[in-house]
């Protein structure tokens, strides 16, 4: 190893980055982009769900039953109709997610102490959306009809409402969550979207900055002279890690400042961590550039290996430990799912690497071993 | 005995930079170069000439350490190459420069970082550096350049560019890979000189390769390689020696049936402005001309010139002997365009970008059925003079006719009379042969059946017949050519404007392509305009411009401005001396600043009379060489190009001084 020579690679790399004003700008501008549009695009917040009710009791019991979902926040009331079809129709185009329901005799009914059922249509085209409006419906449901028996029981066993709610819910939960205590997807999102961008953006400018050597020819200036291997390698990743580790600073200030997600952590460790892991997703980058030949292989190729994993088995949209078996095995086996756990491990629990020394020394095992590849995959006198 | 033996193979190795056996290259079933033996000589600038594709690429790139191969051992210096490892070995005593223009180096990197990132890489001390560099820069003369950005450098200076960056840790060895492919003929003079001149100070050795046969005299020893295998190897003069004939040029009456008469006895013909270039398998140049003048019978010969072939004749008539046959031309329809008179009538044409005059007033007249050349450097405005007659760029001022309308208003009148072919070929080349025909036709609104007559004539003088369901992409250069050629004729246009159509070509094709041009200008009346790179070629046609700056500089026959510079500048003399290489430097020190290295002899401008040889005489005498000949050379076309470049080269310096 011969730190001239690496410095020289490094210092005409970093010239070639800063006069090419393109790939310059695209190299910052690209990943702040894509957190802005992520932040404010990918909520995972089910609120304002549009919503009609069908009342075809028209009673003052119905009433006050509608009235529980009317004045929800979840739900965005569009209003009462008499029309099913036309409810249904609008369904389909998007105007609205959801309906309900109440059927005549619904007063009648629960006066008379018989059950009352209510239908409830949704549209089911995503999944995820359906289930928690699914989630609403029934908990506005059970509060009222539990609050229905009770002022009943009062009523009939002459104790207090309270006394009755109390009788009729022996065990009561009560919740209280950490690290999230409102609930808000983008304070957890923000953070797992430096893991995806910085999964991303690295290896796309290494495997780039490589790969265009390869297809002018300057490739052969360096087969040709004594640089060795590594001291290439080293030096020609340099430049795109230190990029990395400044667009990660830009990132952490658009996820605190911009979208207000806390902070807890030590920001050095969070630093040193993400420079192992900007390390990790280059060396992805410098893997696929060995292997391909034009820029356009190398984009395709590096999409394929970073977005997929990135948003499947990093735990952003669906936790680890919900994955299926094979799944979980290939999250494990991935990057991403550490550095996530270093993320939501540093803003939102305030832990530092005492806690999490595990998911950075298996990052810095990845990354050490991605540039063994690379370097054995390399040759400066190849076959064709 | 034994030890005898061994002695000499020591010493044998010890004065060799580079020894292969048997070496072989494959691609996986595609067989580059096919069991190789050359040895290169410590010290001397060795030669690979051979068309695209012969294997040259593979044998450097493997002699530099940066490609593997199976078959044979290959020593470079002591080393014996056959690892990763053992190629490590030998790489700082070794200087490669990749073939392409400056597609090694870093566009937007200057002249100056280029330079220190090759130095750093191969950690020149500072000190040096600094010495190295502006020794080099000043002997390249791009001095004054140092800031500029890489990619904003003219093509030799990129070139020389190149050899500054694969000099400056001092190798033993430089690999150069086709250096002037791609480069006009002053900047590959200029490389050339300094090349010699680098070898002659600091006394390294250089392997050489080129796809131009006539440079295979700058080097003083060569292989001639061809379809992977050596065809010949030596001194040029041996090389020479391949196939034995003699090279007739004749100015005859009534050239084109003289060349049907002749063409049914001798193979290797071509028409060469007014006159006719005869290959006659008879070294003997007195029995040749009696042949010949068998053969024409009663035609009246004007003058009769015999000359050693040059390389490239050679080449063509080995591989005719190897059998190698070119298939018959279809026939011309005779006189197609009845149009006399002017074809192409340009008057004061200007063209400009912003602040920069591309085209300068050009002012030429081509009359219909000849074939006019356009001359000059690249960036001299060629390509856009061409782009103005076509009708594809408006001219900023003046005016012109082409094929009877007026080049302003009638762009699409124009375009329907006219043939174009770029550099580029045009072709579609993931669509097959008969499918571009179909669509050119389609282009040009032909009608179905006047396509069904032009599909086969085009087949035919491409010679792809068998290859109609081929892909385009995947014919040789020299059928791609034709088949552009072909389609570019598909409506029978009566004017036909090829911008460089020959780059890349080998000689046989190109060879053929312009047997095919002479035929449409002579039989069919065409009007030809082509620009080149190639100087030989230039000498097909039957008139010249040469254009500089922008502006035209010399507008004649090849004839009448070869008899121009000699009136000017006096003869071309050819000195053979036994140091040739110290020999030039001496020449060059004193009044004699063009003189070029042309294998072991120089070539230079001097009236060709008593004092010039005293005065050459004395010079070398005094440097203690001795002079072994003196002899007149009758010019190239070459020469003529790069002595008014330089001219005008010259007076630019002075009015800007």
């Amino acid at each position: 190893m011969n730190l001239y020579r690496i410095q020289a690679v490094i210092s005409k790399e970093w010239r070639e980055i800063v006069r090419d004003r393109l790939f310059l700008s695209l190299a910052f501008v690209v990943p702040a982009m894509l957190m802005l549009l992520f932040g404010f695009g990918l909520s995972l917040d089910v609120e304002n769900i549009p919503f009609a009710i069908v009342d075809r009791d028209g009673t003052q019991l119905s009433r006050d039953y509608a009235s529980r979902y009317t004045s929800s926040r979840y739900f965005d009331f569009q209003g009462y109709s008499q029309d099913e079809a036309l409810l249904s129709e609008k369904l389909s185009t998007n105007e609205l997610r959801a309906y309900i329901v109440i059927p005549e005799d619904f007063e009648k009914n629960l006066l008379a102490g018989k059950p009352a059922s209510v239908q409830s249509i949704l549209d089911g085209t995503f999944p995820a959306r359906a289930t928690t409006s699914k989630g609403y419906i029934t908990a506005i449901n059970t509060a009222y009809s539990s609050e229905l028996l009770a002022s009943y029981l009062s009523r009939t066993r002459g104790v207090s409402t309270a006394e009755a709610t109390a009788a009729l819910s022996p065990v009561s939960v009560s919740v209280r969550y950490l690290y999230n205590q409102s609930l808000l997807s983008t304070w957890s999102i923000a953070p797992k979207l430096i893991m995806v961008i910085l999964m991303v953006s690295p290896p796309f400018l290494t495997a780039l900055g490589v790969v265009r050597e390869k297809e002018r020819g300057s490739i052969y200036n360096i087969y040709a002279s004594t640089v060795s291997r590594g001291e290439f390698l080293i030096g020609k990743i340099t430049p795109y890690v230190l990029m990395s580790v400044v667009n990660s600073i830009i990132l952490w200030l658009l996820a605190t400042f911009l979208f207000g997600a806390p902070f807890k952590g030590d920001f050095l460790f969070f630093l040193l961590a993400t420079a192992i892991y900007v390390m990790c997703t280059t060396g992805i980058g410098l893997v696929i550039s060995v292997l391909v030949e034009t820029q356009v292989a190398a984009m395709v190729v590096t999409a394929i290996a970073t977005v997929v994993p990135a948003a499947l088995y990093s735990g952003v949209l669906v936790p680890i430990p919900s994955l299926s078996g094979q799944a979980q095995v290939i999250a494990h086996a991935l990057p991403a799912m550490y550095y996530t756990n270093i993320l939501t491990g540093t803003f939102l629990k305030g832990i530092g690497l005492a806690d999490l020394w595990q998911d950075v020394l298996i990052l810095t095992i990845y990354a050490a071993g991605l540039f063994l590849v690379g370097y054995g995959l390399f040759s400066k006198r190849p076959r064709s | 005995m034994a030890s005898d033996d061994d002695k000499s193979e020591a010493t044998e190795s010890g004065s060799l930079a580079v020894s292969a056996r048997g070496f072989s290259k494959h691609y996986g079933k595609q067989t580059a170069v096919n069991r190789v033996d050359l040895d290169i000589r410590k010290g001397e600038i060795y030669g690979l000439i051979g068309p695209d594709g012969s294997g040259k690429s593979s044998f450097m790139k493997a002699v530099a350490g940066v490609l593997s191969f199976e078959e044979g051992t290959l020593q470079v210096f002591d080393t014996v190459v056959d690892s990763e490892a053992s190629a490590e070995l030998i790489k700082q005593r070794i200087g490669f420069m990749p073939q392409g223009l400056g597609l090694n180096m870093y566009p937007d990197l200057s002249v100056e970082e280029n330079i220190d990132f090759f130095a750093r890489l191969r950690l020149v001390p500072d000190q040096s550096l600094t010495e190295r560099k502006s020794r080099l820069l000043a002997m390249t003369r791009l001095e004054a350049f140092r800031d500029r950005p890489m990619k904003n450098l003219s093509g030799g200076m990129k070139q020389k560019l190149g050899l500054v960056c694969t000099l400056i840790h001092e190798p033993e060895l430089i690999i150069l890979d086709e250096p002037t492919t791609g480069v006009d003929p002053v900047s590959r003079r200029d490389f050339w000189s300094i090349l010699a001149r680098l070898l002659r100070e600091q006394g390294i050795t250089a392997l050489v390769s080129t796809a131009y046969m006539d440079e295979a005299t700058r080097f003083q020893r060569a292989a001639l390689m061809y379809q992977g295998k050596v065809l010949a190897e030596g001194e040029p003069d041996v090389i020479g020696n391949l196939a034995q004939g003699t090279m007739i040029t004749i100015d005859v009456e009534d050239q084109t049936k003289a060349l049907a008469l002749l063409s049914e006895q001798f193979e290797q013909i071509e028409a060469v402005g007014s006159r006719l270039r005869v290959w006659v398998d008879e070294p003997d140049e007195a029995a040749a001309e009696i042949q010949l003048r068998n053969a024409l019978g009663g035609f009246v010969v004007h003058h009769v010139e015999c000359d050693t072939p040059g390389l490239e004749d050679v080449f063509v008539a080995k591989l005719r002997q190897e059998g190698h046959v070119v298939a018959e031309l279809p026939a011309f329809e005779a006189g197609t365009s009845s149009a006399s008179g002017v074809a192409i009538e340009a008057h004061e044409l200007s063209k400009c970008f912003d602040d920069f005059t591309a085209v300068d007033k050009i002012s030429f007249t081509v009359p219909q059925g000849e074939i006019f050349g356009l001359l000059g450097a690249n960036g001299a405005g060629k390509t856009t003079a061409i782009k103005m007659l076509t009708g594809i760029q408006l001219p900023t001022s003046g005016e012109g006719q082409v094929a009877g309308a007026n080049m302003s208003t009638a762009a699409q009148l124009i375009k329907q009379r006219i043939g174009y072919m770029s550099q580029a070929f045009s072709l579609y080349l993931d669509l097959s042969v008969s499918e571009n025909i179909k669509l050119f036709a389609g282009v040009y609104g032909l009608d179905p059946s006047m396509r069904r007559e032009r599909s086969p004539w085009i087949i035919e003088l491409a010679g792809l017949q068998g290859y109609e369901k081929d892909l385009a992409g995947s014919l040789p250069m020299g059928l791609r050519q034709r088949l552009a050629l072909g389609c570019a004729l598909v409506h029978k246009p009566q004017i036909l404007f090829l911008d460089e159509p020959t780059s890349g070509v080998d000689p046989l094709g190109r060879r053929r392509f312009w047997e095919i041009l002479f035929n449409l200008a002579r039989v069919q009346n065409v009007t030809i305009l082509v620009t080149t790179h190639y100087m030989s070629e230039a000498e097909h046609c039957d008139h010249l411009a040469l254009m500089y700056a922008g502006k035209v500089v010399a507008d004649d026959t090849p004839d009448n401005m070869k008899s121009a510079v000699t009136a000017e500048a006096g003869g071309l003399l050819e000195v053979s001396v036994d140091n040739p290489i110290n020999a030039v430097g001496v020449l060059e020190e004193s009044d004699y600043k063009g003189a070029a290295l042309f294998g072991r002899k120089i070539h230079l401008w001097a009236p060709d009379d008593e004092s010039s040889r005293n005065r050459i005489q004395s010079l070398l005498a005094e440097a203690g060489i001795a002079v072994l000949g003196i002899r007149s050379r009758s010019l190239s076309m070459e020469d003529v190009f790069v002595y008014r470049v330089l001219q005008q080269e010259k007076a630019r310096e002075q009015s800007a001084a």
